[in-house]
C-alpha cells in the first residue's frame, strides 16, 4: 500500500518545481530583446504613447516588483491579455479553448503507441536475437530517427492527395459546427449525438494520430524490451517454468507484470517528448491546440501567450511525472525508501 | 547478507571487465552499432565534402534562367530543383555541413557544461550540489522542444541558427549534469579517491585527473544519443521558423519550404530529399548510440529523451 505521507511528501515537492518554472519563465520573457510596449503599440506609434503603455503595464517598475506581481498573478491564473493573437482576450480563456485540443491529440497519440509498442517489445524480448527482434528493433530505432515533419506531410501527400481518402488538415469538416462541452471533439461530437461528425472528427485526426503515434510506439517498445529482457532472466520466471508452468503463462503472468513497472515511468518522462511531438504534429496538420498557439505567440511577440502557454506545457509535464511517481509506488512500494 | 556482497563483488567485476577493453571489440561485433558508425562516417565525409567544394552564396541565389524551376529529378538535377530553381542536390549535400557543425556545437556546449556541474556537484555536495540540482531539476520540468522554443527569443535575430544552437545547449546540460553527477558520486566512493587524496592531490587534479576518466562512459553515450536528438531539433525549430534564414541549405529550412510551397503543387522532391538525409543521419547517430550502450553495460538503460 502506498503511504500518505509519500504523497504528501510529493505533493509538497511540487511547490518549489512550479515555483522554479515560473522564475524560468519570468527571465526568459525579460531576457528577450523585443519590447512589449512597442509590439502593443505598434512600430509607427509615437514615443509618448509607448512610454505611456509601459507605464500601464508597469514596465517601469523595479525588476523585483514585477516578478513578484508576476508570482502572484501566476499563482491565481492571470496571465494578462494577448496583444497579437487572439488581441483583448484573456490568456487563460484562450488556454482553456485551446488545451484540450492538445490534450486530446496527446492521449489519442500516447494510447496508441501503447497498444502498438508493448507487443511489439514483448513480441521482440520473447524472440531475443532472432530476425523478428532484429526486424522490430530496427523499425523501432527509425521509428525515433523519422523527424514528424518529414513523416507527417508525406502522409498527408500520400493518403490526402494520391488517394484522396483523408482529409489533409484540420480536427472536422468544415460542414459541422460542434459547441465545444468538453473541448475534446470525439467526446463533443458524440454528446451532441452527431454520428456523422464523430466520423468526420475521426477521419481528421487519424493521420496526426499516427504520425505522434509512431514516435511513441518506437520509444515504448524499445523499453519495453529491454525491461523484458531483463525480468525474463530472474531466477522467479526460472521457478515458475520449472515447476512446469507453460511459457506463455509465465511470460504473461510473471514477466510482464514486473517488466511494466520502468516503462510506467518511461512514460512519465516521455510526456514530454509527447507535448513537443504534439507541438509539431499541430504544426503540420494545422490543428488550433495550444502548440501552433506557442508558435503563433512566439513569432509574433506575444508576451503573455508565450508565458502562459510554456508555464501550462511545464506545469502539466510536472502534474504527469507526479501522477507517474505515485503510480509506481503503488505498484512498487519499495520506491519509497 | 553474505549473498548479497558475493553477488556485489561479482557484478562489479563484470561491469569493469566490460569497461576495460572488450568494449570495442563488443561494439564492432554489433552489427547495427557499426551499421550506424559507417552512416555518419559518410554524412561527415560528404559534409567536408560539400562544405569546400560549394560557394555558399551560390548555393543560397535564385538560379531562374540558369535552371529550370521545380525541375523533377533527372541525370542532371539528382534531387530536382527547387521553387527558386536552384539544383536540391548539392544543397542538400551542404545541409550536411550545417547539421555536423551545429550538431557538434550543441553537444559540445551541454556536454561540456554538464561535465563540469556535474563533477562539481557531486564532489563539493551539500549546499552547491542542491543548488546546482535543483536548478536542473527546474530546466528538467519543461518539455525539452518547448523550453528551447522559448530560450530561442532570448538570442538576438542576427544569430540565426546559433540561436537554436543556445537554446539547446541549455536544454540538454541538465541531462548530461544529471548523469555526470551519478557516476561521479560512484567514483567518489571508491577506495582511490581516498587514497589520491591522502596523497595530496588538489581538488582541480582530483577532479580532472581522477573522476572525470571514470565517468568517460556514461558521457559518450549520452553524446552520442544526444547527437542525433540535437541534429533532429536544430532541424524542428528551423521547420517552426527560429533559427536558420531563408535560403539558407539547411535541412529544416529545405524541408519547410518544400512543404509549404512545393509538396501539394506536386515538387515532392523539394522537401523529400533533405528529410530523408536527415533521417537516415539522425538514425545513425542512434544506431551507434543504442550499441554503445548495450557495449557497455547492458543493463544501463536510458531512454533517448
Amino acid at each position: 500500500m502506498v503511504s500518505n505521507r509519500f504523497v504528501l511528501k510529493r505533493l509538497l515537492l511540487l511547490f518549489p518545481v512550479l515555483f522554479g518554472v515560473a522564475t524560468v519563465v519570468f527571465a526568459i520573457l525579460h531576457l528577450s530583446p523585443g519590447d512589449p510596449a512597442v509590439v502593443i503599440a505598434g512600430d509607427r506609434a509615437s514615443q509618448e504613447f509607448v512610454e505611456q503603455i509601459r507605464s500601464d503595464l508597469g514596465l517601469d517598475d523595479p525588476l523585483w516588483q514585477q516578478y513578484v506581481r508576476f508570482l502572484g498573478d501566476v499563482a491565481t491564473f492571470d496571465f494578462g491579455q494577448s496583444y497579437q493573437v487572439n488581441r483583448g482576450t484573456q490568456v487563460s480563456q484562450i488556454l482553456v479553448d485551446r488545451l484540450p485540443i492538445t490534450i486530446e491529440l496527446a492521449l489519442l497519440g500516447q494510447f496508441a503507441g501503447l497498444l502498438f509498442g508493448l507487443p511489439l517489445g514483448i513480441l521482440s524480448a520473447v524472440k531475443q536475437d532472432t530476425w523478428t527482434d532484429h526486424l522490430t528493433r530496427v523499425g523501432a530505432l527509425s521509428g525515433i530517427s523519422v523527424p514528424i515533419y518529414w513523416s507527417g506531410p508525406l502522409l498527408i501527400l500520400l493518403f490526402a492527395q494520391f488517394l484522396g481518402i483523408l482529409p489533409t488538415s484540420g480536427r472536422i469538416g468544415s460542414e459541422y459546427f460542434i459547441e465545444p462541452a468538453t473541448g475534446l471533439i470525439l467526446v463533443d461530437t458524440l454528446l451532441a449525438g452527431n454520428v456523422p461528425a464523430f466520423q468526420s472528427a475521426v477521419v481528421h485526426l487519424l493521420l496526426p494520430v499516427v504520425v505522434l503515434g509512431i514516435y511513441q510506439m518506437a520509444l515504448l517498445s524499445r523499453m519495453m524490451r529491454s525491461s523484458m529482457v531483463e525480468v525474463i532472466r530472474q531466477d522467479y520466471i526460472r521457478t515458475a517454468r520449472a515447476k512446469g508452468q507453460g511459457s506463455k503463462i509465465t511470460v504473461m503472468k510473471h514477466g510482464l507484470r514486473n517488466a511494466f513497472i520502468p516503462v510506467i515511468t518511461v512514460i512519465g518522462i516521455q510526456f514530454g517528448s509527447l507535448l513537443g511531438g504534439a507541438v509539431l504534429t499541430e504544426t503540420v496538420f494545422e490543428i488550433n491546440g495550444i502548440g501552433t498557439l506557442l508558435v503563433d505567440a512566439i513569432s509574433r511577440s506575444d508576451y503573455p501567450v508565450v508565458q502562459g502557454t510554456v508555464l501550462v506545457f511545464a506545469v502539466l509535464y510536472t502534474l504527469v511525472n507526479l501522477a507517474v511517481d505515485i503510480t509506481y509506488s503503488v505498484l512498487d512500494p519499495r520506491i519509497e525508501q | 547478507m553474505s549473498t548479497e556482497t558475493q553477488t556485489g563483488t561479482v557484478d562489479r567485476s563484470i561491469v569493469e571487465r566490460l569497461r576495460a577493453s572488450p568494449f570495442l571489440s563488443q561494439l564492432v561485433s554489433n552489427r547495427l552499432a557499426v551499421t550506424g558508425l559507417v552512416i555518419i562516417a559518410v554524412v561527415v565525409v560528404v559534409a567536408i565534402y560539400a562544405r569546400f567544394t560549394y560557394d555558399l552564396s551560390n548555393l543560397m541565389a535564385t538560379q531562374f534562367g540558369t535552371n529550370p524551376s521545380e525541375a523533377a529529378p533527372s541525370i542532371e538535377y539528382p534531387f530536382g530543383t527547387d521553387g527558386q530553381a536552384r539544383d536540391i542536390f548539392p544543397r542538400v549535400l551542404y545541409g550536411a555541413w550545417y547539421a555536423v557543425l551545429y550538431g557538434t556545437v550543441t553537444v559540445a556546449a551541454s556536454t561540456f557544461l554538464g561535465v563540469g556541474l556535474g563533477i562539481v556537484a557531486a564532489y563539493y555536495g551539500d549546499l552547491t550540489d542542491n543548488v546546482i540540482m535543483r536548478t536542473m531539476d527546474v530546466l528538467l520540468s519543461f518539455p525539452s522542444l518547448l523550453l528551447a522554443l522559448a530560450l530561442v527569443t532570448i538570442f538576438p535575430e542576427e544569430l540565426g541558427l546559433w540561436r537554436a544552437v543556445g537554446a539547446l545547449t541549455l536544454v540538454y546540460t541538465p541531462r548530461f549534469a544529471r548523469v555526470v553527477r551519478g557516476a561521479a558520486l560512484k567514483v567518489l566512493e571508491d577506495e582511490y579517491t581516498d587514497a589520491t587524496k591522502a596523497l595530496g592531490a588538489t581538488d582541480p587534479r582530483l577532479l580532472i585527473r581522477h573522476i572525470l576518466p571514470n565517468c568517460l562512459a556514461p558521457i559518450t553515450v549520452q553524446s552520442t544519443l544526444n547527437y542525433g536528438l540535437a541534429i533532429i531539433d536544430i532541424a524542428a525549430l528551423s521547420f517552426l521558423g527560429f533559427g536558420a534564414s531563408p535560403g539558407e541549405p539547411t535541412w529544416g529550412m529545405m524541408l519547410s519550404n518544400g512543404v509549404e510551397f512545393g509538396l501539394f503543387s506536386g515538387a515532392w522532391w523539394w522537401s523529400f530529399f533533405p528529410g530523408l538525409l536527415l533521417a537516415l543521419t539522425v538514425l545513425g547517430f542512434n544506431l551507434l548510440g543504442d550499441g554503445m550502450r548495450d557495449a557497455l553495460d547492458p543493463r544501463m538503460r536510458e531512454t533517448v529523451d
